[in-house]
């Protein structure tokens, strides 16, 4: 039983510390495609709406996107 | 006389020149197949099919970075969808629910079968220490949550979906995804370190042809010869090994995709993926039978990693011959655990 234990914590241990390695050399699309001649999408913004539905809240074009991104986009033109 | 003749020629022209007329001016290609500019412009045009000789796929021209988005037609990607979404299901159902029947039918006809007791009933031996254990069990909870996550990329949509709804399938395949993603790892952990502890106890030998020939004490009340690992659980190691090194190799293409191979590897790489995936699941189906319901007292050699001495006399007497002279004074058999190697 506490081999099995052991097994599972290890196991979930293992799994957080590859979220952090994974994450940490993720980025998003506006930052690893984006030059300064080309601009992929609007950070933070999607084609169908902050809800997802396609309906607008009332409050949507007076606050910041929903779910905007963090982070600068690449500048140097790799193309 | 000289006037009608005149006409008759006049006529004679002008219905000529209104029969041909029209098909010089639609078809300037000669008899030969060339037209008198030199040229043939139908026939050297460049269509579709002229640029899949070139390339198994279309491309454009594109300013961004992301040389993937200039892919404009792979027609392999519609051979990739069929598979995906109408054979992978079907192989997946099959393959598995084929096992979990064959087992079950299994089970009826042959029972669970039982230890068989002896004087030596009651002494323990000790089959796998803690780190074999330990090794065993972080790869096993792994192993399950990636089954469990990996059918739900195949089966969710059509199974899942339909019984708890969008929302709540949406949030439980996203957490699916993050743990198949994240446990893949200590996953792959756990098979590297059972073929580096198990590796010397998994060479086939000719007691596993014996073993094979006797119907390895499935079939039959027999118990043939074997040494620590029959010629079954060698089979099951090298499939560990062996498809968990193929899972591997594709799992990480995926994670890292288009870090090496292009859209065609990178459906190639899936199509792999999820057919051994299909069939590894199926062979530990079996694995887990036969390790638990399917076999009394073996389930304590995963479990406590000691098993009783009549139970490993019987299935692996070899291995408790090697044990009992290796240790000559017996420590295991008065109840001090030592290690089996």
């Amino acid at each position: 039983m506490k081999a099995f234990a052991a097994a599972v914590i290890a196991a979930v241990t293992l799994g957080v510390l590859a979220m952090f390695a994974l994450t940490s050399s993720q980025k998003f699309a506006y930052q690893a495609f984006a030059t300064s001649g080309a601009r992929v999408s609007e950070p933070g913004t999607n084609l169908v709406g902050p809800r997802w539905n396609g309906a607008p809240r009332p409050d949507e074009f007076e606050s910041e996107p929903h779910g905007k991104a963090e982070g600068e986009g690449s500048s140097p033109k790799r193309s | 006389m000289r006037r009608a003749t005149t006409l008759f020629s006049t006529l004679l022209v002008a219905a000529t020149l209104g029969v041909a007329a029209p098909a010089f001016a639609q078809s300037p290609i000669q008899a030969d197949g060339v037209n008198p500019m030199g040229a043939r412009p139908t026939a050297d045009s460049v269509n579709e099919e002229f640029l899949f000789k070139q390339s198994d796929k279309i491309q454009g021209r594109i300013s961004i970075p992301d040389r993937k988005a200039a892919n404009l037609i792979q027609p392999q990607g519609r051979e990739y969808q069929n598979f995906r979404e109408g054979w992978l299901p079907w192989i997946g159902a099959l393959v598995i629910l084929g096992m979990l029947a064959a087992l079950g039918l299994f089970f009826l006809f042959r029972g669970r079968i039982k230890m068989e007791h002896s004087q030596e009933s009651g002494k323990k031996i000790l089959r796998f220490n803690a780190f074999e254990r330990f090794t065993h069990w972080m790869t096993a909870t792994c192993f399950i949550i990636l089954s469990l996550s990996g059918l739900n990329y195949i089966f969710g949509k059509r199974l899942l979906m339909p019984l708890i709804g969008p929302d709540a399938f949406g949030a439980l395949a996203q957490w699916a995804k993050y743990s198949h993603v994240y446990l893949a790892w200590p996953f792959m952990l756990g098979v590297a370190f059972m073929f580096v502890l198990w590796i010397k106890d998994n060479i086939p030998n000719k007691v596993d042809i014996a073993w094979l020939k006797a119907g390895g004490g499935l079939i039959g009340r027999g118990h043939p010869h074997a040494a620590r690992f029959n010629a079954g659980q060698k089979g099951v190691f090298w499939m560990v090994a062996g498809f968990g090194a193929a899972m591997s190799v594709t799992g990480l293409m995926m994670i890292f995709p288009f870090a090496l191979t292009d859209i065609n590897g990178m459906q190639l790489m899936q199509v792999v993926h999820s057919v051994i995936g299909i069939v590894f699941i199926a062979g530990i189906l079996a694995h887990i039978y036969i390790g638990s319901l399917g076999m009394e007292g073996a389930y304590d050699a995963m479990g406590s990693g000691k098993v009783d001495l009549a139970w490993a006399r019987a299935h692996h007497d070899l291995w408790v011959e090697q044990e009992q002279a290796r240790t000559a004074s017996g420590p295991q058999l008065k109840g001090h655990p030592a290690p089996a190697e």
